[in-house]
């Protein structure tokens, strides 16, 4: 049903087309199959977490349904467009990297203040990002940081995982009550946003490229730092033990969203060999924490890798930009 | 006057829409060539004001006095003034990308270069962030000890980005900054830096010791600033690596000025900058933390995106540098994304005069970004919206004219920020 009010939503964008493009199945495809089952799935694992800690606080009882949520975050983190890009959500859901310490040092204060007002709903919402979310949790839930008020430390996971899933809850409710619209109008009158099917096509696009600058440049890039000064300690969620897997997940993620894209358009060989590489070079990585960049003879297994998800990037850029008709656009990342 | 006169070309062109021949578009050699010249002129501006600041510094170090620091500070504010417009041939320039860490690295890790408040934020990743350079003329860094007795431009060279760690920044505006005003230690509450003109005094009077070797660290890095400055400004002129760059290949130039521009507007301006730091409420988060001037960087990197694109710079002394333009070549493909644009790049300004003068009236951008300033928080807001409305208009010119945008240009992949992550 959903599908066919969306064809023909989008007939008159794609008349309007017919002379430049054929029909397509990219976008329709990419939010129908990806995007909004990933959101859900998001929204799903957080309640859970949610609904956890409002029984059980503690850490034992947290992990496995953080670890579930932070799972299928991965399935859509890379998508900065829309209701995640919003009020900030993406920051707030997982901000990282952190290279001041800023999370580390606003829950300490946290810990000490114990103010009663900021672990109501309301108040966590009105938190500093880098307090809050995945990695707010991750730091209350692995390590020692929690013993400086273990009590106040209970009742700010509740409050923080009760703040994640009503974040969840509005991104997929955007995306289902509007945004998905929006990306699917393209080009049609009324549609401020994308002034063509072009438009929306080159906005996903440049979500794909740029999840996959993420991983090979941040989540590895960070910990890699240079040959003569390798820094471990930045690698991604290290105290979970999440490192390598954030870039497993993130890589099978970005592999059904370039699926998706192309769907119905045609193939896409280099691409789809080159995310066998990176992905079968990750499988093969024994080192979950990339430890191993300190190490010289194992480091030189996490550069590959690393190369390999580079690679990726440029058989993407080149092969599904020429399929999509369009060019990578402004990332967030293009800063310094 | 003016925009009677736009408005007629705009009504001429759109018959013109209809035919494929671009009349009225200007060549692309003539767009670099206005470009290069406002680069020009934006450099050269940039290192007059920072020779005004040099003499300014000196008249500290000679007689430090309440009058001789607020002159110094005056003149570094006049300084920015300039340079900040040059933001917008950062991106997509590799030329200016590569060295513009020289010369306004943020944020910084001040504990580097002189005292600091213990109880102020220390970054654990920095096994420097706390070396006070000025307190010692001996210093380990990365393993190998370095001579620190005397305090020159190579010295400070020495320890720009020491071990690799971005924040070690030694030189440049900011360093400068903080040798002027100190650390801002009131939070997001109303106040800046209040380093006292005593920290320069020699003898008897001098505060926070070492005020010799502080008094030669502001010298030797406003001296390092005027050379780098010398160094981009021959880069634009007539014959310079930069220009000829350019020059050498219009068509690409064209793709590095919209790289530049974009990659300004949204990553580093929109995210980076004045986003992020609402998000974390931090007031370390903030472009000049130790004056409080973060509003007059934002509203001049505004300026200049808009001069670029417009090609169009009003310079220091009043005088106009204007020639084709980017505008005009988009204007010739599709006049609508052209006025689109143009009124996008004006909102921005417009939203960014409303944080100068909110600043201005009183309330910094420290104070904008605290937690539960809901005005301050709208004002910032206003400016990312507007920013990120424009990166939107910046790539439809960008498609118009059928180029791309290349940020392999910039080492922006090699040192991605996970703002809006």
């Amino acid at each position: 049903m959903r599908r066919t009010a969306l064809s023909l939503v989008l007939a008159p964008a794609a008349v309007a087309l017919a002379l430049a493009a054929p029909a397509r199945a990219d976008v329709p495809e990419t939010v129908a199959k990806v995007i909004l089952p990933g959101y859900a799935g998001f929204a799903r694992a957080t309640q859970d977490l949610a609904t956890t800690a409002a029984t059980d606080c503690t850490p034992e009882a947290l992990r496995a349904p953080w670890n579930a949520a932070f799972d299928a975050w991965l399935g859509v983190q890379h998508v900065h467009i829309g209701p995640a890009e919003e009020e900030g959500r993406a920051l707030a859901i997982a901000f990282w990297p952190d290279p001041k310490n800023i999370g580390g040092r606003q829950t300490e204060a946290m810990l000490q203040g114990a103010d009663p007002a900021l672990v109501t709903p309301e108040g966590a919402a009105q938190l500093s990002v880098a307090a809050r979310g995945l990695f707010g949790l991750e730091r209350l839930l692995y390590g020692d940081a929690s013993d400086t008020n273990p009590a106040y430390a209970c009742a700010l996971r509740r409050a923080l995982a009760a703040d994640l899933a009503r974040m969840a809850q509005t991104i997929e409710a955007g995306w289902k009550d509007g945004f998905a619209e929006t990306v699917l109008s393209a080009g049609t009158p009324g549609n401020t946003t994308y002034l063509s099917a072009a438009e929306a096509r080159q906005a996903l696009f440049t979500q794909l490229i740029a999840g996959l600058e993420f991983d090979a440049d941040t989540r590895i890039g960070r910990p890699l730092g240079s040959f003569d000064h390798p820094r471990p300690e930045r690698a991604e969620a290290r105290a979970s033990g999440r490192s390598l897997r954030d870039v497993a997940l993130s890589l099978k993620a970005l592999r059904a969203f370039a699926g998706a894209l192309v769907q119905g358009i045609g193939p896409i060989p280099a691409t789809e060999a080159a995310f066998d590489r990176a992905e079968a070079l990750a499988a093969k990585l024994n080192d979950p924490v990339f430890a191993g960049v300190a190490d010289p003879g194992k480091r030189l297994k996490v550069e590959i890798l690393q190369q390999a998800i580079k690679a990726t990037r440029e058989s993407a850029e080149a092969e599904i930009g020429a399929l999509l008709g369009v060019r990578s656009g402004f990332n967030s990342a293009d800063g310094d | 006057m003016k925009p009677t006169l736009m408005a007629l070309a705009t009504t001429a062109l759109v018959p013109v829409l209809a035919a494929p021949a671009l009349a009225g578009a200007p060549t692309e050699a003539a767009v670099i060539s206005t470009y290069a010249d406002l680069a020009e002129a934006g450099y050269a501006d940039s290192l007059a004001t920072a020779q005004g600041l040099q003499k300014a510094v000196d008249a500290l170090i000679a007689a430090p006095s309440e009058a001789t620091l607020a002159a110094a500070k005056a003149a570094w504010v006049a300084a920015r003034v300039p340079y900040q417009q040059t933001e917008a041939f950062r991106f997509g320039n590799p030329i200016v990308d590569d060295w513009e860490g020289k010369v306004n690295a943020w944020p910084l890790d001040e504990g580097l270069i002189d005292y600091v408040d213990p109880d102020s934020a220390v970054n654990e990743e920095n096994d420097l962030a706390l070396a006070n350079v000025i307190a010692n003329p001996k210093l380990t860094i990365g393993g190998a000890e370095v001579d620190a007795t005397e305090i020159t431009p190579a010295l400070l060279e020495t320890l720009h980005e020491a071990e690799g760690i971005e924040a070690n920044v030694a030189t440049g505006y900011h360093a400068i900054e903080f040798l002027l005003w100190g650390q801002d230690l009131n939070g997001t509450g109303p106040g800046a830096g209040a380093r006292p003109f005593t920290d320069y005094l020699q003898g008897d009077g001098c505060t926070h010791g070492n005020c010799d070797r502080r008094g030669a660290y502001l010298k030797a890095a406003t001296e390092l600033l005027v050379s780098d400055l010398t160094e981009m400004a021959g880069n634009w002129t007539a014959g310079g690596e930069a220009r000829k760059v350019l020059e050498a290949d219009p068509a690409r130039g064209i793709s590095a000025i919209l790289t530049g521009l974009g990659s300004l507007s949204y990553g580093e301006l929109a995210g980076e900058r004045i986003k992020l730091g609402l998000m974390l409420h931090d007031p370390e988060e903030e472009h000049d933390c130790f004056s409080d001037m973060t509003h007059l960087s934002h509203y001049y990197d505004g300026i200049g995106i808009r001069n670029v694109y417009t090609g169009h710079y009003v310079r220091v002394d009043g005088a106009v540098v204007s020639g084709p333009s980017v505008s005009d070549l988009v204007k010739a493909k599709d006049a609508g994304v052209d006025a689109q644009l143009r009124a996008d790049l004006d909102a921005t300004v417009g939203k960014l005069t409303e944080m100068k003068a909110a600043a201005e009236g009183g309330m910094a951008f420290d104070q904008m970004l605290a937690m539960g300033n809901d005005k301050g928080a709208a004002i910032i807001t206003g400016v990312v919206d507007a920013l990120v409305t424009q990166t939107r208009g910046i790539e439809r010119a960008v498609a118009v004219l059928g180029t791309s945008i290349s940020v392999e240009g910039s080492d922006s992949l090699d040192n991605p920020s996970a703002v809006f992550q």
